[in-house]
């Protein structure tokens, strides 16, 4: 077991996409684990694996982990992906790997997420709110999306939304 | 110690002002921190955060760049800024708002608004107001962020800005952005 530092920006590994991550991998129990530990002694609630050098699709998000939120508690998904999400809304973000900074963005109310746990079952969670940002974000991570790459300047957001179809 | 130097720059709206500026800051040595620029009608507008080279004094910074921002026929102004201004300001905990003010175009419209912003210790960090609609029926629209301290009350700047719709004959709208870290 293992705290790992967590990357941070202009490491290249978190502008790459990841590879897909075979349940078969041997090394994927030491991973979990050092995914969990890392979190353990992050501020933050969710972590994407390019995060702590691995890059490899897997993510680990527990809100529960902020006061006030439960979520599915600790989630840990392999090859996540987004089936569905719906209800734009805007939200200051920031991200543990890009440190004092936080950028308005577009994220969505509520969020369908596919992936495979560690035991092999493919599971679809519906999630909303909190938890359903912090699985946006992760799933960006995995593709090598920052939230810096999904900033919306504000003036540019409310006068010229207008002028044309989004 | 760096010095540092707030410049604002503006002029008619063209092609290459941002290249113009940007050239001849790099070739003074300047370093370029934060940025604010943008297009105000025909007039392109810049605030610029600068990191002065040692050689290079506040008061003679708009005087060396002129080769390069006079042809374009630009305005420049510069101050010195204490260094305890441009250090980076770690995460807020304080609650940010997006406030939407919008009606006829009469005179007061910002006065008003600032000011129940200020009595709510209300701090405004960004804002753009425009003048749309129709040429004979101008509405006046004013976007706002502003940062509440944490565990100050928003109803009540809510309700002061509730009393302020009928007086300006406005529409207003305080939206709570939600601030998260992952």
């Amino acid at each position: 077991m293992a705290v790992r530092p967590i990357l941070l920006y202009p490491d290249s590994l978190l502008k790459s996409p990841a590879a897909s991550l075979p349940l078969s991998d041997p090394s994927l129990p030491s991973l979990i684990q050092d995914m969990v530990d890392t979190l353990d002694d992050s501020p933050g609630v969710a972590l994407a694996a390019p995060q702590i050098g691995y890059s490899v699709n897997l993510i680990l998000v527990d809100v529960a982990r902020k006061k006030g939120e439960r979520g599915h508690g600790q989630v840990l998904l392999i090859n996540p992906r987004i089936l569905h999400q719906n209800g734009l809304r805007i939200v200051r973000e920031g991200c543990l790997s890009v440190p004092d900074y936080t950028g308005n963005v577009r994220r969505y109310e509520q969020t369908v997420v596919e992936g495979t746990t560690p035991d092999g079952r493919v599971v679809v969670l519906t999630t909303s709110g909190f938890e359903a940002l912090a699985f946006q974000h992760e799933i960006d991570h995995l593709g090598g999306i920052l939230f810096l790459d999904r900033i919306e300047s504000l003036s540019t957001d409310m006068f010229r939304r207008r002028a044309g179809p989004s | 110690m760096d010095r540092y130097a707030m410049l604002t720059a503006f002029g008619q709206d063209r092609p290459g002002i941002v290249a113009a500026l940007a050239e001849g800051l790099y070739q003074l040595g300047c370093n370029i921190e934060d940025t604010c620029m943008t297009r105000l009608r025909g007039e392109f507008a810049m605030m610029v955060m600068v990191r002065l080279p040692a050689a290079l004094a506040p008061d003679q910074l708009a005087d060396r760049l002129a080769s390069h921002t006079a042809p374009l026929g630009l305005t420049v102004l510069c101050r010195e800024v204490p260094p305890q201004a441009t250090a980076l300001e770690p995460p807020s905990e304080k609650q940010i708002f997006i406030l939407s003010v919008y009606g006829a175009d009469r005179p007061g419209i910002v006065a008003q608004v600032a000011r129940a912003v200020a009595d709510h210790d209300g701090n405004i960090t960004d804002m753009n107001t425009r003048v749309v609609g129709a040429p004979d029926r101008p509405v006046y629209v004013m976007i706002l962020e502003i940062q509440l301290a944490a565990g100050s009350r928003p109803e009540s700047l809510q309700e002061a800005l509730d009393r302020l719709k009928p007086r300006l004959g406005v529409d207003i709208t305080l939206r709570a952005i939600e601030s998260v870290r992952f």
